[in-house]
């Protein structure tokens, strides 16, 4: 059997307490300064330096999920997928996610929307994090152009943009590159990369190619 | 059920959609489970019943995964960061074979082969969804 050894908890710890600077953040109103705040975000960095647990006296985060109805000022109004509704601030201690780490200001009323946060005292959730428009769908490819894939998900078929700056592959798990030349028809491939509203078509941010 | 502290498995755990959702998502479903939602702390576990693991085929990558059904329930711990969270079996997936030997690291330790897959809410309590993948134990 596969299993590995325990770990005890990671002596990795920042040096503060991540959740009540958060909920610190967003009780002073503070401005929305973007993704960084908290540290790198993007997959290499997430592996190399693993994310903190949060704060062990609150038992659990809060998940949001949803599309952005209105964006009022850094509080995100969003219409959940089973018609609850869910008031998202962002603080200065949000990490901001559209196809690579941004800012709030990439945030667009008809986006979709994860968040993970806190609950507040008033009803919204304190955004530790914010994921705008992310998938991550297993595809096959079905064709190859030089500025995009073609790609059936399911029974539907998908187009997938590539952005010469954003979009990287991994094969089987080996380092990130900007080589997209071992791509092949008919491969399994997951894509992560950012739904596009506008014609339902993904921003390619990576894609992992398979067997 | 709890989920306890017996260990399961191991390996790389990915993320999915599922339920009623926005973009490509939409389509999805609610899971080879019937009741999959991606805002629910909720798992794919390879080994659902026989007709996903012929889907899946974790065995060709040399995971001998046992099964386990809809309703279960697991503890799906970060390898590095010891973030934890309790899901329910909801779906089928990941689909093991397609990706046999790929391995996600952190600290220079290495997990192989994608064994779970989890909801966006359940993803996210112990990393973030822009990284993809995660190595992860698995508990019972």
């Amino acid at each position: 059997m596969n299993t590995g050894h325990q770990h005890g908890r990671s002596g990795d710890r920042r040096g503060f307490d991540r959740r009540r600077f958060l909920t610190r953040a967003a009780l002073g109103g503070a401005t929305v300064v973007g993704a960084s705040a908290l540290g790198g975000l993007d997959a290499e960095a997430a592996f190399a330096e693993p994310m903190p647990s949060l704060d062990p006296a609150i038992a659990r985060s809060t998940f949001a999920e949803g599309r952005i109805s209105r964006v009022n000022g850094s509080v995100l109004e969003v219409k959940g997928s089973y018609g609850e509704q869910h008031l998202v601030q962002l603080t200065n201690a949000t990490s901001v996610w559209k196809l690579r780490p941004t800012t709030a200001d990439a945030i667009k009323p008809g986006d979709g929307l994860y968040a993970r946060g806190v609950d507040m005292p008033d009803g919204t959730i304190a955004a530790d994090a914010v994921w705008v428009n992310i998938v991550n769908i297993l595809c096959t490819i079905r064709g190859i152009a030089k500025d995009r894939l073609h790609l059936s998900h399911g029974r539907h078929a998908v187009v997938g943009h590539l952005h010469a700056a954003h979009t990287t592959a991994s094969y089987l798990g080996g380092a990130q590159t900007a080589d997209l030349s071992r791509l092949r028809i008919g491969q399994s491939a997951q894509i992560l990369g950012a739904w596009r509203p506008e014609d339902d078509g993904i921003d390619v941010a990576r894609v992992t190619a398979g067997h | 059920m709890a989920c306890g502290s017996t260990s399961l498995w191991a390996g790389e755990s990915t993320w999915f959609c599922c339920g009623s959702a926005w973009g490509p998502c939409g389509s999805a479903g609610t899971g080879a489970c019937g009741t999959c939602q991606s805002s629910r702390a909720q798992a794919a576990w390879p080994n659902a019943s026989q007709a996903c693991f012929d889907i899946t085929r974790p065995d060709l990558c040399g995971e001998n995964i046992p099964r386990r059904g809809c309703g279960s329930v697991m503890n799906v711990r970060h390898q590095c960061s010891g973030a934890t969270v309790c899901v329910t079996i909801s779906d089928c997936g990941p689909r093991t074979k397609s990706f046999c030997g790929e391995a996600t690291c952190c600290n220079g330790a290495c997990r192989t082969n994608r064994v779970i897959d989890l909801t966006p809410a359940a993803f996210s309590a112990i990393g973030n969804l822009d990284s993809g993948m995660l190595p992860v134990y698995i508990y019972e």
